[in-house]
C-alpha cells in the first residue's frame, strides 16, 4: 500500500512539474537562412529550455524550463517581430524530443 | 539620365523560358549579416545590421570594371536596407525590397597606357523582389549607380530550384540560374549557373559564368 501511493504521489508530482512545450504554426517559414531568428530569439527567453524548427510541418516548438510557462503573446510578438505569421499555437504536456519523434500527433 | 538599353528586357525574357533567387538581403533584428561577392570583374564585400525587422544599415564596397579592364569603378556607400512588404503564405514567402547607397565612387579609365581617375558623389538606390518556396526560388534585383557622368544600372535575375526538401538543421542544396547585365560598363549578359548551399547562418553560392570566369557569393549572419 505505501509502494502505491508513493508511485500515486511521484506521478501527481511529474504531472504538475509537466513542462509544456509550445507548438507553433507559422506562415512563410521556407528557409532556415531566413528562420534563424525565430530559434536565437526563442532560445533568448530566460523561461526557454529548448526550441526545435521543423521546415517541412511549418512548425516552432518551444519547451519552457521545468516549473515555468512562456507566455503565448510573447511567442507571437518573437514569430511577428522575425516577419513571420503566426498561424496557430497549441501547448503540449510533451518535450521536444517526443514532439521531434511524432509521437505527439 | 537613364539610358534605356533593349538588353534589359532579353534577360527576363531569357528566363521566362524557365522556371521562375538571392537570399534576404538582411537577418533578423539585432543580427550582422556580412557578404562577399566575387568575380573576375565585380568585387564586392559588405555587411549590415538589422536595427529593426524590417530596416538595416550597413557599409558596402563595390568594385567593377569593363571587360577590357579600361574602365574600372570603385564604389564605397553607406546603406540602408527596408523590407517594403512581406507576403507570408503556408508554403512560401515574398518580399519586396528597398536599397539606399549613398557615397562615394572613383571612376578611372585607361587611355593610351594612362590612367585617370576621378572622384565623385554616388546614390544607388535599388529595388529587389523576391519569392521562394522550400522547393524553387526567384528574385530580381535593379540597381541604379548615379553620379556625375555616370548612369550605370545592374539587373540581376535568379531563378533556381532545390534539389530536394531540406530541414531546418539540414544543409540545402540549390541550382540556381543568374543572369546580369550592368550598361556602360559590359556589352555582355552575364549567365551563371551556381550551386547554392545554405545551412542556418551560411549561405555559400559558387558557379562559373559565360565567360569561363568563376564566381563566388557567401554570407554568413552572427
Amino acid at each position: 500500500m505505501k509502494h502505491l501511493l508513493l508511485v500515486v504521489g511521484l506521478g501527481l508530482s511529474l504531472t504538475s512539474f509537466a513542462t509544456p512545450s509550445y507548438k507553433v504554426t507559422v506562415n512563410g517559414m521556407v528557409c532556415s537562412f531566413c528562420a534563424q531568428g525565430i530559434e536565437k530569439k526563442m532560445k533568448a527567453l530566460p523561461e526557454t529550455k529548448g526550441v526545435y524548427v521543423e521546415l517541412k510541418n511549418h512548425l516552432v516548438v518551444v519547451e519552457a524550463k521545468d516549473g515555468l510557462t512562456i507566455s503565448q503573446d510573447t511567442i507571437k510578438k518573437i514569430i511577428k517581430d522575425a516577419g513571420y505569421e503566426v498561424k496557430n499555437i497549441e501547448v503540449s504536456d510533451h518535450p521536444i524530443e517526443h514532439i521531434k519523434s511524432g509521437m505527439d500527433k | 539620365m537613364f539610358i534605356f538599353n533593349y538588353r534589359l528586357w532579353v534577360i527576363p525574357l531569357i528566363l521566362l523560358s524557365s522556371h521562375l533567387a538571392l537570399a534576404a538581403p538582411m537577418g533578423f533584428e539585432g543580427s550582422v549579416m556580412t557578404m562577399f561577392d566575387f568575380n573576375q570583374n565585380w568585387r564586392e564585400v559588405g555587411f549590415n545590421y538589422a536595427i529593426t525587422s524590417r530596416d538595416a544599415l550597413g557599409l558596402n564596397h563595390l568594385e567593377f570594371r569593363s571587360d577590357d579592364h579600361k574602365d574600372k569603378r570603385v564604389v564605397n556607400t553607406v546603406n540602408y536596407t527596408r523590407l517594403l512588404s512581406r507576403w507570408n503564405l503556408t508554403d512560401a514567402q515574398s518580399n519586396l525590397w528597398l536599397f539606399m547607397g549613398l557615397g562615394q565612387i572613383r571612376q578611372g579609365h585607361i587611355a593610351d597606357g594612362v590612367e585617370a581617375n576621378t572622384n565623385s558623389f554616388i546614390t544607388s538606390p535599388g529595388f529587389q523582389f523576391d519569392y521562394e518556396t522550400r522547393r524553387i526560388y526567384f528574385a530580381t534585383t535593379h540597381k541604379f549607380y548615379r553620379a556625375t557622368n555616370l548612369n550605370h544600372d545592374t539587373t540581376s535575375i535568379r531563378a533556381g530550384f532545390s534539389f530536394y526538401e531540406a530541414d531546418y538543421d539540414q544543409t540545402q542544396p540549390w541550382f540556381i540560374l543568374e543572369t546580369k547585365y550592368t550598361n556602360q560598363i559590359s556589352d555582355k549578359i552575364e549567365v551563371i549557373p551556381m550551386l547554392r548551399l545554405i545551412n542556418k547562418n551560411i549561405f555559400v553560392e559558387g558557379g562559373v559564368n559565360n565567360s569561363g570566369q568563376p564566381r563566388l557569393n557567401l554570407m554568413y549572419t552572427f
